[in-house]
């Protein structure tokens, strides 16, 4: 009901065409039509709108299914979450402008620093350009030379890639020198936390079965039997406040950043 | 939302998969809703003091005295509850901010987050009387992939050498890497997440560390909002009657046992269907 | 009047942190290099992970969610290298997905050089969906019509045309689900799949201690803990892979963090004695 009937015979074409047009103008309409409403005007639009599109996923999901396990709106799921994904990559071409023209801005007025903003750029448009050129080579579009083929290696598996594990390799460095700090024993509690790390971070790892046969299964035991429970009792929490949260901004009574 | 919804319901697309989940998804808003009206109808409600958010105030002020600037990162955070409430705290944040014209920097790794944290960002210059203080270059999106985004980070809060570093939000693998940074440049650090498995590493690295639903109630506990007071009591109320199930489900499943007709009810998948014998 | 310099203790609490992190690269590297082996006990959650695979029949399909890159490469890749072995060694056949290029190219890569050890050909036997932008809908897609939702492989064939997939429709046709990733992905593995389909979980060691309750209650069936899960299970397996080369630095790393935090704390009390005598 929600899918375009074949889309791919003129008449679908020219509906599909159509829709594209008409949302197209009509969130152009919208846009100049909220700028010239005032603020309370533009509010309620914002408080209807997400009423009506947060209800649509409640009413889905309440509605009785059939044994295809669908209601009349499960089609129209997909569609939705499709149209998330489009705001999503309207919003990562706001992003990377918004990146590019700070830093274009910090290499024209030579701001402090600006040596890393012109790296950022050079970079950035390399990438760019090996990336793109190296899908549509992959799609048959364009040729896949060698330099494109060596230059795409060099960037991504050569760099980035190595960049990436050196950049998580630094998170074991930093327990290191956390764990010296932090786990001193000022206090009972944290003579306690001192004491289970040191149990399961011997017990997890075979040295820890060569010591003793029992570290495994005490590590073991508190992995499952102390650190689950609380994990799931905060998970609870967490659940049920973002239950509540979800309420309220469906509902627009939360006036945080609306 | 809907993902919220669906995934805390594991294996259950529709009500139908299982009634008493839904249920309960259903009482659990009931109480929050009524928990509101009562509190929006001039009921003292009470909440218990949370150190790390009355050391935001202390962050600040500290950043002001050493002219330093203060990062706030939501993480890589995708737009959603979790993104809209560290936005939230950041707003109350950037308008204690305002107050003493402290250099900030807030950077995130998702373009709607970011895209959205330029109106709120502005919204608090403009409802704190600041609006010349606001700076559309202080609100970075440094990039979605996760490691170009820490080292981002990493690298500012190095080089601006910030005094208080602010992380609220859902953080993966790159949590211990903003935290310890901040820790080498000196900074306070106040962190907040729902993410279980970064606890430890906030714990370890950062002054203060506000941990589960503690999270969501931070804007109640800044803004002393009748609405997100009462949300806060209905979620607790909620978290009750969580317990209580779970009481009652244990002695009612070592009393009977897992097959009886009223512990498939309850905690069985596949709803009536289950209850009357004929399911899964 | 003449001033005392810091003394030991004091200058152990504040050791430079460079001076640690060149006594754990050493550490690591050292361990790394020498060829010390050592038996692992078996944790329940790997024995479970070997049981379930043991089930499987020849011809029987598995969906391998691959979602690792270059920075887990030492927790994923040995776990990954594990489960294809293992699976080839059962002669059941499996297909990998995706949610991001990079873990597409190096899950690829990883099966595409493991897979000839075992005989297998690509499109009989094993195959490469290539990679999803979102998972969630993938997977519901999957479940209602698997073909019409993955159209093409990773090398551009349509899915309905390898022979591994003939006659399969949904993902209700697969015996079981291996999610090996370094993020939160299983939830949805859990949500959206079908009932019927067993999962088994490859975390890394961070993400491990969030499935312990997933594992608990059943919805996750087994789970390979990072390279430490990763070796157990090698040595189920009777081989020798990266997990096993890399859990001695990653024992030998603990015990020395282990022997710091003891320095430290030594240096705390004997540093509040002296003050106290100073007093």
């Amino acid at each position: 009901m929600w899918q375009i009937q074949n889309p791919n015979t003129p008449t679908g074409q020219l509906i599909l065409w159509m829709i594209v047009l008409g949302a197209f103008i009509m969130i152009m309409g919208l846009v100049p039509l909220l700028h010239a409403l005032p603020p309370r005007g533009r509010r309620a639009i914002i408080v209807i709108i997400t009423f009506i599109t947060g209800l649509f996923f409640a009413i889905e999901f309440f509605l009785p299914i059939n044994k295809e396990q669908k209601n009349f709106l499960t089609d129209a799921i997909q569609p939705a979450q499709q149209a998330v994904q489009v705001i999503t990559a309207l919003a990562l071409a706001l992003g990377t402008y918004g990146l590019v023209r700070l830093h274009l801005r910090n290499v024209v007025q030579q701001r402090a620093q600006w040596g890393y903003s012109l790296v950022l750029l050079i970079s950035f448009v390399m990438m760019a350009t090996f990336s793109i050129t190296n899908t549509l080579s992959e799609q048959g579009l364009v040729e896949k030379t060698p330099l494109l083929e060596q230059g795409f290696k060099l960037l991504f598996d050569y760099t980035l890639v190595q960049l990436d594990a050196a950049m998580f390799s630094l998170i074991a460095f930093y327990i290191f020198s956390a764990a010296y700090r932090a786990f001193r024993i000022r206090s009972v509690e944290a003579g306690i936390l001192m004491f289970t790390a040191i149990v399961v971070m011997i017990g997890v790892v075979p040295l820890g079965a060569t010591i003793s046969p029992y570290l495994p299964g005490v590590a073991n035991w508190i992995l499952t039997s102390l650190n689950a429970p609380v994990q799931r009792a905060i998970e609870f929490g967490v659940g049920i406040g973002g239950l509540a949260m979800a309420i309220r901004l469906w509902l627009s009574l939360e006036r945080g950043v609306t | 939302m809907e993902t919220l919804w669906l995934s805390g319901l594991a294996q259950y697309q529709h009500a139908a998969d299982n009634w008493f989940a839904a249920i309960l998804i259903a009482v659990i808003a009931t109480t929050v809703l009524v928990s509101i009206a009562i509190a929006r109808s001039g009921a003292s409600l009470y909440i218990r003091r949370i150190p790390g958010l009355d050391a935001i105030d202390e962050a600040i002020g500290r950043s002001t005295e050493m002219g330093r600037p203060v990062t706030m990162i939501p993480g890589m955070t995708a737009f959603g509850v979790v993104a809209v409430q560290a936005l939230t705290i950041f707003k109350y944040i950037t308008k204690q901010i305002a107050r003493f014209a402290t250099p900030m920097r807030l950077l995130t790794g998702d373009a709607t987050v970011y895209a959205v944290a330029q109106e709120a960002i502005q919204d608090a210059y403009n409802e704190a009387g600041r609006p010349d203080l606001y700076d559309p270059d202080a609100i970075r999106f440094l990039s979605d992939r996760q490691f170009a985004f820490a080292s981002g980070v990493a690298g500012l809060i190095q080089r601006e050498r910030v005094a208080a570093n602010f992380m609220f939000g859902e953080f993966f693998a790159e949590s211990l890497i903003f935290a310890e940074t901040g820790n080498i440049v000196g900074a306070i650090q106040v962190a907040g997440t729902i993410s279980f498995t970064q606890v430890p590493f906030f714990v370890a690295a950062c002054d203060y560390t506000i941990i589960g639903d503690e999270f969501y109630a931070t804007s109640a506990y800044l803004s002393r909002e009748p609405v997100l007071l009462g949300s806060l009591v209905g979620q607790d109320i909620a978290k009750l009657l969580f317990v209580l199930i779970a009481i009652t489900g244990a002695v009612l499943t070592s009393i009977f046992g897992a097959d009886a007709p009223v512990v498939k009810l309850l905690g069985q998948p596949g709803g009536w269907d289950a209850f009357f014998g004929g399911g899964q | 009047m003449q001033t005392r310099g810091p003394s030991i203790w004091e200058r152990m609490l504040s050791i430079d942190r460079r001076i640690l992190y060149l006594l754990l690269f050493a550490n690591i590297v050292l361990f790394l290099l020498l060829p010390i082996r050592m038996r692992a006990a078996v944790s329940p959650p790997v024995q479970k992970f070997y049981d379930e695979i043991e089930k499987l029949q020849p011809g029987d399909l598995v969906m391998i969610s691959s979602n690792w890159s270059a920075s887990t490469l030492a927790e994923n890749q040995p776990q990954l290298e594990a489960v294809i072995r293992h699976l080839m060694r059962k002669k059941a056949k499996f297909t990998l997905i995706s949610v991001e290029a990079q873990s597409r190219d190096i899950s690829y890569r990883l099966a595409s050089r493991l897979t000839p050890e075992g005989g297998y050909e690509y499109g009989r036997d094993w195959a490469h969906f290539g990679f999803v932008t979102n998972l969630i809908v993938s997977i519901k897609g999957m479940v209602n019509n698997l073909p019409d939702t993955i159209k093409k492989d990773v090398r551009g064939t349509p899915v309905s045309e390898l022979p591994l997939l003939k006659g399969i429709t949904s993902l209700r046709q697969y015996k079981m689900i291996i999610d090996v990733t370094p993020s939160a992905t299983v939830p949805f593995w859990i949500s959206y799949a079908p009932k019927e389909t067993k999962i088994l979980y490859c975390p890394t060691s961070v993400m491990a201690a969030e499935a312990y309750t997933f594992l608990d209650s059943g919805q996750i069936k087994g789970m390979i803990t990072g390279a430490k899960g990763a070796q157990e299970y090698e040595q189920l397996l009777g081989i020798v892979g990266l997990g096993t080369r890399f859990v001695n630095a990653i024992s030998f790393s603990h015990v020395l963090i282990i022997l710091f935090i003891f320095l430290g704390n030594l240096a705390l009390f004997m540093n509040r004695r002296q003050m106290r005598q100073e007093g």
